[in-house]
């Protein structure tokens, strides 16, 4: 019997939902191809493996990833996450970001950081960080910098409520062009949000009704298509006047 | 020797398993969830990690499993330390555990009904759950309980009342069925597809040999279904993508 050729073949996976243990790319057809794994992917002898439920996804030409929403978060390089600070040493705050590890974030991280004017973070306090080494045997290592130096937002969250969502929901409200529901809540409402790719989202307004009613009309949104999360503004906005 | 049908209570023929129902994250805190029911069998399974640190016992160049079993009344003995244990060695063959080094994935599985076939349901609903929190895995296990009744023929998902009048009983836990690109049979191990593999064998009673054989082809026949049904059940569940991003 012959073999399927490969690119045929895995096209049409690409974009179905995947289990693990399917196989969906052959490597004996591709000799002298480099090929990116993302997300969800792996090396199993002669064929990509899946090892996480989720649709396929391909980026061209040759990046693969399994697109898949969890409460946990995986840390990637070059991520913004939400983090809480949960002890501190001397050269490193320990975070928690929803990841199978504590990361760590080292005191002189921040812009302008020496020795003498370390930042004292609480037990609890949020901070809008950034992934800089991620592999999954150590420790993430963070930063409150970005890679020229500079502060950029990044550093604690003052005031302000913070909800946890799925990865998914995340990514989603990240997209761009801008999401519906942030775009049409911006139209009428005026807030401050941020939102880590780890499932943590942190909303801020001048009255406590404003940030309850953002935080719970995003936490609604993650299942409803645009024209559904525009109505659903509408709606809101119309039970407020 | 032509099979015998065999008059079961519930009407079903012998090689008919009881509706089945998988839903997935319906626990709020848990990391992954399911609950997973075959006729009145019901298991619901939690499961929370991964979470740094290890157990002083274990291998920390590995993940951890820990499995906790709660039974529907009456305290935790013997017989719930052995579940535990063998949905413990079952889930760590299922499970990739060099990908989070130094952590513990703790699963907990509660019986909600118990009416027959509740090692296989549990394990069921824990690789349900494990998919549903994103844990690494191989691949699926399936699981399914054959019996053997007096007349020497198989029995497929025995009620607890057929499982006092049998002779004896098998819980076998295979490998799903993937798709795949590559052409079938190529990935082989002493010349047998993989999918032929078995994880779990957990026989209760005496059965001969050539019976238990049977067992097992009727079994693995089985689980081709139910991997089908599981496979249909994620594609159902899985979020619809909002925004198509390049």
């Amino acid at each position: 019997m012959n073999s399927m050729p490969s690119d045929s073949a895995s096209m049409s996976f690409v974009d179905r939902v995947v289990v693990p243990g399917d196989h969906v790319l052959d490597l004996t057809g591709m000799a002298n191809q480099t090929i990116k794994l993302g997300a969800g992917l792996r090396q199993d002898g002669d064929a990509i493996s899946v090892m996480k439920a989720g649709k396929l996804r391909i980026s061209k030409p040759n990046k693969y990833w399994v697109e898949s929403s969890h409460k946990r978060y995986v840390p990637c390089v070059e991520d913004t996450v939400l983090g809480i600070v949960v002890d501190s040493k001397f050269d490193n705050f320990l975070v928690d970001i929803k990841a199978p590890m504590l990361g760590l974030l080292p005191v002189l991280a921040f812009e302008g950081g020496t020795r003498r004017n370390i930042p004292k973070f609480e037990i609890g306090t949020l901070l809008y960080v950034r992934v800089v080494k991620a592999n999954n045997t150590m420790n993430p290592e963070l930063s409150c910098m970005d890679e020229t130096g500079k502060a950029a937002e990044f550093g604690p969250l003052k005031d302000g409520y913070m909800f946890e969502t799925s990865t998914g929901l995340a990514r989603m409200l990240l997209s761009s062009p801008p999401c519906p529901i942030l775009e049409s809540l911006g139209k009428s409402l005026s807030y401050e949000i941020a939102i880590g790719l780890n499932g943590r989202v942190w909303v801020n307004a001048a009255s406590p009704s404003t940030v309850i009613l953002v935080s719970n009309a995003i936490m609604n949104s993650e299942f409803l298509s645009a024209a559904q999360q525009k109505i659903m503004v509408e709606k809101l906005m119309k039970r407020l006047q | 020797m032509a099979p015998m049908e065999v008059d079961r209570a519930d009407g079903r023929t012998s090689n008919q398993l009881r509706p089945l129902s998988c839903t997935r994250n319906v626990l709020h805190r848990a990391h992954g969830s399911a609950r997973w029911s075959q006729g009145d069998t019901i298991v619901l399974a939690a499961v929370f990690g991964p979470k740094a640190g290890t157990k002083k016992e274990e291998n920390p160049e590995k993940a951890s499993i820990e499995v906790i079993w709660k039974p529907k009344t009456g305290l935790i003995g013997k017989v719930e330390k052995e579940y535990e244990m063998i949905l413990k060695r079952t889930l760590q063959s299922v499970c990739l555990l060099t990908i989070h080094p130094n952590t513990t994935t703790s699963v907990i599985v509660q019986v909600v009904g118990d009416d027959g076939a509740l090692l296989p349901c549990a394990i069921n609903a824990s690789c349900a759950a494990l998919a549903d929190a994103g844990i690494p895995l191989k691949y699926l296990a399936v699981a399914i309980c054959c019996g053997l009744t007096g007349s020497r023929s198989v029995i497929l998902d025995p009620t607890k009342i057929e499982e006092k009048k049998i002779l004896a009983f098998a819980y076998l836990v295979f490998p799903n069925s993937p798709i795949s690109v590559l052409p079938k049979g190529s990935l082989t191990e002493d010349s047998e597809p993989i999918e032929a593999g078995i994880i779990t064998s957990v026989t209760h009673g005496a059965m001969p040999v050539v019976d238990y054989f049977n067992c097992l082809d009727r079994g693995y026949a089985a689980c081709a279904k139910i991997s089908e049904f599981l496979r249909r059940s994620m594609e159902s569940q899985a979020p619809s993508d909002l925004t198509k991003t390049t």
